[in-house]
């Protein structure tokens, strides 16, 4: 029988467990440091932060609270993904299997709807937050600049999702949305001063957006793509920036004194 | 300041704690809920699993006990001690030798024969070999090899045979040395069987595992999981009449010929096929599912769905029933409705109406038309008395008429020509189809008008004219032309005109006025307005169809056929199936439920009810009928069956085979088109089911009778008595009736020199004829024909014939009367009646008592002899 520092011994002095964790961690100042300047995650995390700056009735924590749900939402949305087809005869009855047969899909599916619109909210309200303290001023205008184009991401995927579920709510709010969309000046083919680019409505930007002249398969597929890989990718990103500005502005704004 | 630190770290800690045990029990409750809670037909299946169980081995015991009963123990000892005998002379030493040496032997013939097997296979595959090269190269050498192989394949086909008929021999000893312990062994097998077989049916059910059942139907992508919770649905037999575990009600019609495996349930039934989480769910009874679950009778509408022509078909009488509505108020006037478009019009012809009735009871109709008669099946229109004026005046105008109204009851006509008419009314049984007085009007298909006010309505001179010749005012009319004298319509009319009066009538008889133009147009408007072309003819109208809305606002009212887009009402085609979403409501939205049927249901109710400027006018159905129409309007949907699932109609399949329907031709047309036989039978098809099916009429029926029945129906018809309904099909029962006298034979058809007798006749002896009756029946010389007479009386009465049919005063009244059938009937027809009288009439009652031929030649035989006044 081997007691426990051998065992620990046994395993950590070894190839395998030294080329995942490089050096013991001891509980000091400077080991602390490494470990977050050596890891990916930890990385975009401040070493240090003013504690006035964590007060929750200053930041209310919004643009964490936002992180958080878009977390929850690329898991729950890569397991809805296995058992989705965006094809116009299969979307609904996925959907609908989702919610009778798949173990535990009505949690799934819930969570992915309503952490949805909860992130929708949740970022009006950290743009609330910042505008109403300033935090746009400089030195971060930048940051609100991404912060700007974050939401209008936000919404765009908001916007793509709804129509995944093929019923009618979504098909009518694409319908509207993009019909919206023809009536863009130049661009749409209903938009003032289109005619003189030519616009039709097999060129406008609905059709772009549509993959064709009225809601179909296409435009399913489409705002599935958008949904889950095209505007995530770009959102990554940008939040990737948009965390990094944070740092780099001063860190998280805090109350004049 | 260090103290109230440690105070809100200890709130922190009560937070977290608070938090994490909420997150804990949400996680324990998600799980419990996803295994249970949104799984309920786990219990069912278990529940019913129990059931099940209970219900096998109270059969098992029941076996058991009767296993024992009937002394099965000692029988089955019985047999083992036999078996133990039977195998100890099988193992004697003797035997046992032949047995051993029986199969070396049967081992070497056998392996013997395999070899000669592969060798021919083997000289056969050459031979094809050689003949692919000598069929492309043609060379004389492959020919004499392919020669000399044929030779050796012929050899050895020969030793394979003989090998193998040795080994038969062989074999067959071999079976005689064992076959006594075989035999008991069986048998032993036998008696256990029955008991193991019920124990292993207890195990194997118990060994069913709880999952989700479904029936996917791939190519419309449709999962019905129905049966999770339905379990015992198209079990074998009853478990529990107990929800949801009962069988399908009448299974052997519905589920025996639409296999739920393949068909589902919701292609029927509808509701959320996919959905098992609740009852309301799976039923579809929630908001935003349109397709609410059709139970019990609702859901023969679905029939319609794949079934082109359910005319007849069992397990849909209610519907086939309420399909009828369509016709009788006919709907397809307005509505287009696929499967009517050659439907005729359903009110009568117009065009000259001004000559025909009077002007008051114009009014007074137009207004109220179930003022006149509760029965009457025109619509209300809602006119005001301006309006109908308008109307009446177009109408008259039209006519050539004024405004006027005939009294016949200023004229009294003597009783003696009163008393004509009246008998000559009973004797053409004008009662069969029209009402008069609360009675008659038993053929209800044809809608003949209520007469009992008809003499208020009408005038003399048109109705003298109109009985004499009704196609002459109304072609394609469904009155027969009766061949009567103008002596005898005369007395029908005075007889008609003075009994059937209207006593009530409010109306007074307007004096003849010059009708002003601004009225007439006035009254065309409105025509067009409400469509009424659409069920009437009318003169300036005929091929009028439809009121285009849209297109009325640039001037153009009216559209001709060949630019017809569609009709005054909405199509109907797909109203089953329409999403409520686009169902106006309007005033009505927040008092009646929102789903489709609801909204069909209240439009028949009160058509005009959902919102100002509806033009469809309110036929003032009963409950039941809008109901029954509801049903109907149900079923007509563009659900997307799988071809493979429809049942083209009978039209559809020769339309698709390119045959064109049946038509009557020749001097026959001319004669049906006259007499409207059709009315009341069915020939090829064409017609009603009142009266017998006579499209193989001319095989059946002797030539004399039916000249003699033709001639004086009342004489024979008694003898053919209806068959009493006992209240076991739906409908009512009809009343005795007899074929109205058409005093056929009097004329000669237009054209032609033959009397209206001999073209019918010469029509069933021609076209009516099935080449499954033979004209002569198969002879049996060896004995007879006084004895086979004799024989076939013997087996009229050892069968027990007598108990429904009736020959002269002897025998029950179920069955037709045969006292005179060897006058009636072919023998031909006699002879393949016996054999399969279902062949003929599906739905008759006789049973099918298995007839040897000779069986059947005696009876034939028999029954020719029987005729009433042999000649």
């Amino acid at each position: 029988m081997k007691s426990l520092p051998e065992i620990t011994d046994k395993v950590k002095k070894n190839l395998i467990w030294k080329s995942v964790f490089r050096r013991d961690y001891r509980n000091t100042v400077r080991d602390r440091a490494q470990a977050v300047f050596g890891n990916v995650f930890l990385h975009l995390h401040p070493v240090q932060v003013r504690e006035s700056a964590v007060k929750l009735r200053f930041t209310w924590g919004m643009g964490g609270i936002t992180l958080l749900a878009f977390i929850i939402l690329v898991i729950t949305g890569v397991v809805l993904m296995f058992y989705y087809h965006p094809s116009i005869d299969q979307a609904y009855t996925d959907i609908k299997d989702l919610e009778f047969q798949v173990p535990f899909g009505v949690i799934l599916r819930n969570l992915h709807r309503w952490g949805a619109h909860f992130m929708v909210i949740v970022v009006m309200i950290h743009m609330f937050r910042v505008f109403m303290t300033g935090s746009y001023k400089a030195p971060r205008q930048f940051n609100w600049g991404v912060g700007v184009i974050l939401l209008v991401l936000t919404f765009l995927l908001s916007f793509t999702g709804y129509l995944t579920p093929w019923d009618q709510l979504g098909f009518w709010a694409i319908t509207v949305g993009t019909n919206m969309g023809a009536a863009t000046p130049l661009l749409g083919y209903q938009g003032p001063f289109s005619e003189y680019l030519h616009i039709t409505p097999y060129n406008d930007v609905r059709f772009a957006l549509l993959g064709g002249a009225q809601v179909g398969g296409n435009a399913l597929l489409r705002s599935y793509i958008w949904h889950c890989v095209a505007i995530p990718l770009v959102a990554t990103i940008l939040m990737m920036v948009h965390f990094w500005r944070v740092r780099k502005d001063g860190g998280i704004s805090k109350p004049q004194k | 300041m260090a103290n109230e630190n440690k105070n809100s770290s200890s709130l922190r800690l009560y937070i977290f704690v608070f938090f994490s045990v909420v997150l804990l029990a949400l996680s324990v409750w998600i799980v419990w809920d996803d295994e249970f809670g949104l799984r309920p037909w786990k219990k069912f299946q278990t529940e019913y699993k129990t059931l099940k169980h209970d219900k096998l081995e109270k059969d098992y015991r029941r076996a058991v006990v009767e296993f024992e009963r009937s002394g099965g123990h000692r029988k089955l000892a019985e047999l083992e001690s036999k078996l133990d005998r039977a195998e100890g002379v099988f193992k004697s030493k003797e035997n046992q030798e032949k047995y051993a040496k029986l199969n070396n032997q049967m081992e070497a013939a056998h392996e013997a024969l395999t070899k000669s097997q592969k060798e021919l296979r083997d000289l056969r595959g050459q031979f094809l070999e050689i003949e692919y090269y000598y069929t492309k190269t043609q060379k004389p050498d492959y020919k004499a090899k392919m020669d000399v192989l044929q030779r050796s394949i012929d050899t050895v086909a020969l030793r394979v045979a003989a090998q193998q008929k040795a080994e038969d021999t062989i074999k067959g000893s071999l079976s005689a040395l064992t076959s006594v312990t075989v035999g008991i062994r069986s048998e032993i097998a036998k008696m256990k069987n029955g008991l193991e077989e019920k124990k292993d049916k207890i195990t194997s059910s118990d060994k069913v595992p709880v999952e989700i059942k479904q029936i996917h139907i791939a190519d419309v992508d449709k999962a019905d999981r129905c049966q999770s919770c339905h379990i015992g649905i198209d079990g074998k037999s009853q478990i529990s009449g107990k929800q949801p575990f009962t069988r399908h009600p009448a299974s052997f019609i519905y589920l025996d010929h639409h296999d739920p495996a393949k068909f589902g349930c919701t292609f029927c039934h509808r509701g959320q096929g996919r959905a098992t989480t609740t009852a309301e769910k799976a039923h579809g009874n929630v908001k935003h599912w349109d397709e609410p679950m059709l139970q019990g009778d609702m859901t023969q509408t679905s029939c319609l769905n794949c079934h082109g022509d359910i005319k007849g078909l069992r397990g849909a009488e209610k519907i086939i029933k309420s399909t009828e509505l369509i016709k009788k108020y006919g709907c397809y006037s307005c509505h287009k409705i696929p499967g009517y478009e050659t439907v005729g019009d359903v009110g009568p012809v117009l065009t000259q109406v001004g000559t025909k009735v009077n002007y008051s009871w114009a009014i007074s109709w137009l207004m109220d038309p179930k003022k006149y008669f509760s029965t009457a099946r025109m619509p209300k229109f809602y006119f005001t008395q301006d309006q109908a004026e308008s109307i009446a005046d177009y109408l008259f105008s039209m006519s050539g008429t004024t405004r006027h109204d005939v009294d016949n009851t200023k004229s009294k006509p003597d009783a003696k020509l009163i008393e004509q008419g009246k008998a000559l009314w009973a004797q053409s049984r004008c009662n069969l189809c029209h009402i008069t007085g609360g009675r008659g009007g038993n053929n209800v298909k044809v809608y003949a008008p209520d007469l009992s006010k008809v003499g208020s309505k009408v005038n003399k001179e048109w109705m003298f004219k109109w009985i004499k010749d009704p196609n002459v005012y109304f072609p394609g009319t469904k009155m027969p032309r009766f061949r009567f004298t103008d002596e005898e319509i005369n007395g029908l009319v005075a007889y008609i005109t003075t009994e059937y009066q209207d006593e009530e009538a409010e109306y007074k008889y307007v004096q003849p006025v010059e009708i002003k133009a601004a009225s007439i147009a006035k009254g065309k408007d409105l025509i067009q307005k409400y469509g009424c072309y659409g069920c009437h003819k009318l003169q300036g109208m005929e091929d009028m169809v439809q009121v285009a809305p849209s297109l009325r606002k640039q001037g153009v009212s009216f559209l001709r056929n060949n630019e017809m887009r569609e009709k005054i009402g909405m199509e109907l085609s797909s109203i089953g199936s329409k999403p409520v979403d686009m169902l106006d409501f309007g005033k009505l939205k927040s008092s009646i439920p929102n789903d489709r049927l609801s909204y069909i249901k209240q439009k028949l109710r009160d058509p005009r009810g959902y919102r100002l400027g509806l033009r469809m006018p309110n036929f003032r159905l009963a409950e039941s009928e809008i109901n029954e129409l509801a049903a109907v309007l149900y079923g007509f949907t563009d659900s997307s069956v799988p071809t493979r699932f429809l049942v083209p109609s009978r039209q559809e399949l020769d339309r698709m085979a390119g045959v064109p329907s049946y038509k009557f031709t020749g001097d026959f047309a001319k004669v049906i088109a006259d007499v409207k036989c059709t009315n009341c039978h069915a020939i090829r098809g064409i017609g009603a089911d009142y009266a017998p099916d006579i499209s193989y009429a001319g095989s059946k029926l002797q030539e004399g009778w039916i000249r003699n029945f033709l001639a004086n129906p009342d004489m024979i018809r008694p003898l053919l008595q209806q068959m009493p309904k006992f209240g076991l099909t739906s409908g009512k029962p009809q009343a005795k009736v007899t074929m109205p006298r058409f005093n056929l034979g009097k004329q000669k058809v237009e054209d032609t020199n033959k009397t209206d007798v001999d073209v019918v006749i010469n029509f069933f002896q021609q076209e009516l004829l099935s080449s499954d009756i033979p004209k002569e029946i198969p002879k049996i010389n060896t004995i007879g024909l006084p004895e086979q007479i004799a024989k076939g009386k013997q087996l009229y009465d050892l069968k027990g014939c007598r108990a429904c049919h009736q020959i002269g005063t002897d025998g029950g009244a179920l069955g037709p009367n045969l006292t005179n059938v060897g006058n009636r009937l072919t023998q031909g027809f006699i002879f393949k009646h016996l054999e399969n009288a279902r062949k003929f009439k599906a739905d008759i009652v006789e049973p099918n008592y298995g007839f040897t031929e000779p069986e059947r030649i005696y009876l034939t035989n028999y029954l020719m002899t029987l005729k009433l006044n042999a000649k």
